[in-house]
Parts: C-alpha cells; sequence; structure tokens
C-alpha cells in the first residue's frame, strides 16, 4: 500500500510539519499512529510527515479542564489517572472501547478525531463534552468546537497547511453525569450505533444536556432538538423515553453488513434512553 | 519512483541497518529484511494480533506500523525469548498449560504477556485479558493460554484430581 510513497519526513516542531503539509510540488500527509495511513490504498500521497517528534503526547489540566495532546495515543486517555469526574468518565470510558490494546498503543486522540470514521469512538464523547481544538498553521493558531469540526469530514474543512495539535476538553462538576454507550458485535467489532451523554442536573431540574451519536450515521451528530426537549425539564421516565424517541429521529442511518438501518432504528432509541438513564445514575454516583 | 529509506533498529538486542522502501511495514521488515519470521501475519489488517512485537516498550500491531517509523526504535519479537535452545520461562509455562496448540497466535500472545508482566509482575485474570484482547487465538479458547501465563508468574492453583482427568 502507499506504493508511490518517496518521503517520510520526520519534523521537529509544528512550524516545519505545516511547512511540509503545505508543500505545493508533493502531496503530503500528516502521519500520526498510522493504523489507517499503513495500508491505505491511497496511491496520490508521496509523502508522509511523522508528527512523532512534536512532543504533542500529553495530558494536561487547564483551568476550564484538561488540554490534550493530538498525538497522545487514546491508551494514555484510558489509563489516565488525571482525568476525572464526568469528563473522564466519559474520555476514559470512550477511549478504553477503541480497538484493542494493540490498536490503541498506536492510535492517536487528534487522529481518531481528524480521520473519524463512522466507527470511531473518541469524536462522540468530545461533541458531548463541547470540547475544542487548536489548530496549528505554523504560527498562526485558532480554536474552534469540535462540534464545527466535525460539520463535514475534518480534512476538508483544514487548510492543507493545518494541523490539529491539541483538543480542549472542559471539566464539569458534580452535577454533571456522563455515559458512554458502544453496541458492536463483538468487544473489539466497530460500533453498530455509540451514543455519548453528557448531562446536569441542579434542583431536581436538567440544567444541560448533550447526546452524540456515531457508527449509525455517516459523522458524528449532535441531537439538538432532542437536548432542547429535556432541558429545563425533570427528568421523569416519559420525557426520558421521549427524548430518546426524538434524538433517534431524521437520521440518515447507516445500512450495511453489520446491520441494516431498520435494525438500527429499532435499537437506537433504545440506547439513547439508557445512556441518559445512566449518564443520571452517574450523578447519584 | 520509490525512494528508499534507512531504517536502523535494535531487536532483541541486535542492532540492524537495512534500506527499504517507504511503504514496507515493520512485519514485513522483520520477516523478509531482517529473517526474522516468527513474528506472523494474520489478517495485515490490525485485527488478529499475530503480528505483536513490542516497540520501545508497548506492544503494536507491526502490520500497521511503517518500517521508517520505526528507525530508531527499540523491538522486541519471539526470537528473543529462548536463549541458547532452552525456552524462556513464559514459553515453557505455555508449553506446560497447552496454552498452544497450532502456535500461530503464540509469538504475538507471548509478546503481549511479556509486556503485561513488566508492568504487572503478577496479572489479574481482568488484565491478561485486557492485555490479550487483541491476540485472536481460534484452537485453545483462551483459558489454557491465561492458566499459562497464572502459572508462568506464580498464581496457578493445583487443579483438581478430577479436573486432572478431564
Amino acid at each position: 500500500m502507499l506504493k508511490n510513497l518517496t518521503h517520510i519526513h520526520r519534523p521537529s516542531t509544528i512550524e516545519e510539519a505545516c511547512a511540509l503539509l503545505a508543500a505545493p510540488d508533493c502531496k503530503n500527509i500528516a502521519l500520526a499512529g498510522g493504523t489507517y495511513l499503513a495500508e491505505s490504498p491511497d496511491t496520490t500521497i508521496q509523502g508522509l510527515v511523522d508528527l512523532t517528534g512534536l512532543e504533542l503526547s500529553y495530558i494536561r489540566e487547564t483551568g476550564e479542564g484538561y488540554a490534550i495532546g493530538a498525538m497522545t495515543p487514546v491508551q494514555d486517555i484510558f489509563k489516565s489517572k488525571l482525568l476525572k469526574g464526568a469528563t473522564g468518565h466519559l474520555l476514559k470510558s470512550a477511549a478504553g472501547r477503541i480497538g484493542s490494546t494493540l490498536l490503541r498503543h498506536s492510535i492517536t486522540a487528534g487522529g481518531n478525531l481528524v480521520s473519524v470514521f463512522p466507527w470511531s469512538d473518541l469524536p462522540p464523547a468530545l461533541l458531548a463534552l463541547d470540547a475544542e481544538v487548536q489548530i496549528r498553521k505554523g504560527i498562526p493558531k485558532r480554536t474552534i468546537p469540535v462540534q464545527t469540526l466535525l460539520e463535514k469530514n475534518p480534512r476538508d474543512f483544514l487548510d492543507k497547511a493545518e494541523l490539529v495539535t491539541e483538543i480542549h476538553v472542559p471539566a464539569y462538576g458534580a452535577t454533571t453525569g456522563t455515559s458512554f454507550t458502544k453496541f458492536a458485535k463483538t468487544a473489539n467489532d466497530y460500533s453498530l450505533v455509540t451514543v455519548a451523554v453528557r448531562i446536569t442536573v441542579l434542583q431536581g431540574l436538567i440544567r444541560d444536556v448533550r447526546i452524540a451519536l456515531s457508527g449509525c450515521t455517516k459523522q458524528p451528530v449532535r441531537r439538538q432538538e432532542a437536548e432542547a426537549f429535556l432541558k429545563g425539564q425533570t427528568p421523569t421516565p416519559e420525557r426520558l423515553a421521549n427524548a430518546a424517541a426524538r434524538a433517534a429521529q431524521n437520521l440518515e442511518l447507516t445500512n450495511d453488513f453489520r446491520a441494516s438501518k431498520e435494525y438500527r432504528s429499532e435499537i437506537l432509541p433504545v440506547l439513547i434512553r439508557r445512556g441518559i438513564e445512566d449518564a443520571l445514575r452517574q450523578i447519584a454516583a | 519512483m520509490n525512494t528508499k529509506h534507512t531504517v536502523a533498529v535494535t531487536v532483541n538486542g541486535k542492532k540492524y541497518t537495512r534500506e527499504v522502501v517507504g511503504h514496507r511495514t515493520l512485519l514485513r521488515f522483520l520477516r523478509e529484511d531482517l529473517g526474522l519470521t516468527g513474528t506472523k501475519e494474520g489478517c495485515g489488517a490490525g485485527e488478529c494480533g499475530a503480528c505483536t512485537v513490542i516497540l520501545n516498550g508497548k506492544t503494536v500491531n507491526s502490520c500497521l506500523v511503517l518500517a521508517p517509523e520505526a528507525d530508531g526504535a527499540t523491538i522486541e519479537t519471539v526470537e528473543g525469548e529462548a536463549k541458547n535452545g532452552k525456552l524462556s520461562n513464559l514459553q515453557e509455562a505455555f508449553h506446560r498449560n497447552h496454552g498452544v496448540q497450532c502456535g500461530f497466535c503464540t509469538p504475538g500472545m507471548l509478546m503481549s504477556v511479556k509486556a503485561l508482566l513488566k508492568e504487572h509482575p503478577k496479572p489479574t485474570v481482568d488484565q491478561i485479558k485486557e492485555a490479550i484482547e487483541g491476540n485472536f487465538c481460534r484452537c485453545t479458547g483462551y483459558q489454557q493460554i491465561i492458566e499459562s501465563v497464572l502459572d508462568a508468574t506464580g498464581q496457578l492453583k493445583p487443579k483438581t484430581e478430577e479436573m486432572r482427568r478431564v
């Protein structure tokens, strides 16, 4: 694979990496964990820009939450002792469901987000957490919500010379609960339906809620209409079931050899409802 | 045009330098350029774990690592286990507990367990299961493999007479 690969660059600075990606005469692609690229049938790729030397593998506490370097292996997120609370619970649950131990050593946080596939597990969790990404284009940088990055294919959204370098994830207090569900045929298989939920309850009322789905749609999606339906309300079983049914509607569900769209549409509202219930239980816990 | 890349690695304590094309995987590099055929290719897509090696202390699917990515790395493979024709403790335990049947998954299985034991010298059954979750065995059914690891770490309880007969 990558039959026409002629160059492998190993830059040591972000500026250098961005300059290589911008090269007009050579199609250079950023190489993170490489689990997809190593087997890529793409014959147009001429060069790889190995990001290992950029020192982007870290998890740090910030004033608002956590900063996760784009090259952090997802296994480090799964095993992190620093990530705590509702944010830590959701990130670790999602990271721990990615592939196998072997794959998690290679797959990076940034790679899982930017090379988003229907079965990528981190993006829905980041959506539910209102995470942001820092994007560098040499020295200039911009910060955008993960939701904006995922509105279309991140590779199309990013300029050729841009690189996602860091993920910012807010920390949430004790009144917030989170839940991550990956429904797959085997522990290692790709997801048929993934549900990520974050919910905040104050004085018996839902103050804030996020419902994000993936696996069953082309791109990870947020279900804003169902979120609005829950906001400010009491979390009664009927309302939760109603919200879950709404969240499962108006979606172009995937229909493939793993599961038909009819099957996915049957299990989707059930998994969403259970996800919300589980997130609510996490508050109590 | 395929430019050659120099890849210098240390495998099981021995240094090697070879010129390879950019898309050479670490698995092919080990097997075909270095002649270390202990590491196997199963699916070639990161699903089965037959190609597991320890790369800079972490287990990876060597079929999904490009050889030039591993330039400068320290690698451990199954060839580093037996010394002077004598099996390692881990290999002995696999042998003793029938943790090997066809043997195709064993090189990868051993590397996953070796990395686990560095971190957890007395692993629990759950830790063993997590360490080998990416290593498929289609013969023995995992129980004997888990028992092999427990045995290697002095944690295997003696089987009852009834179980011995089975």
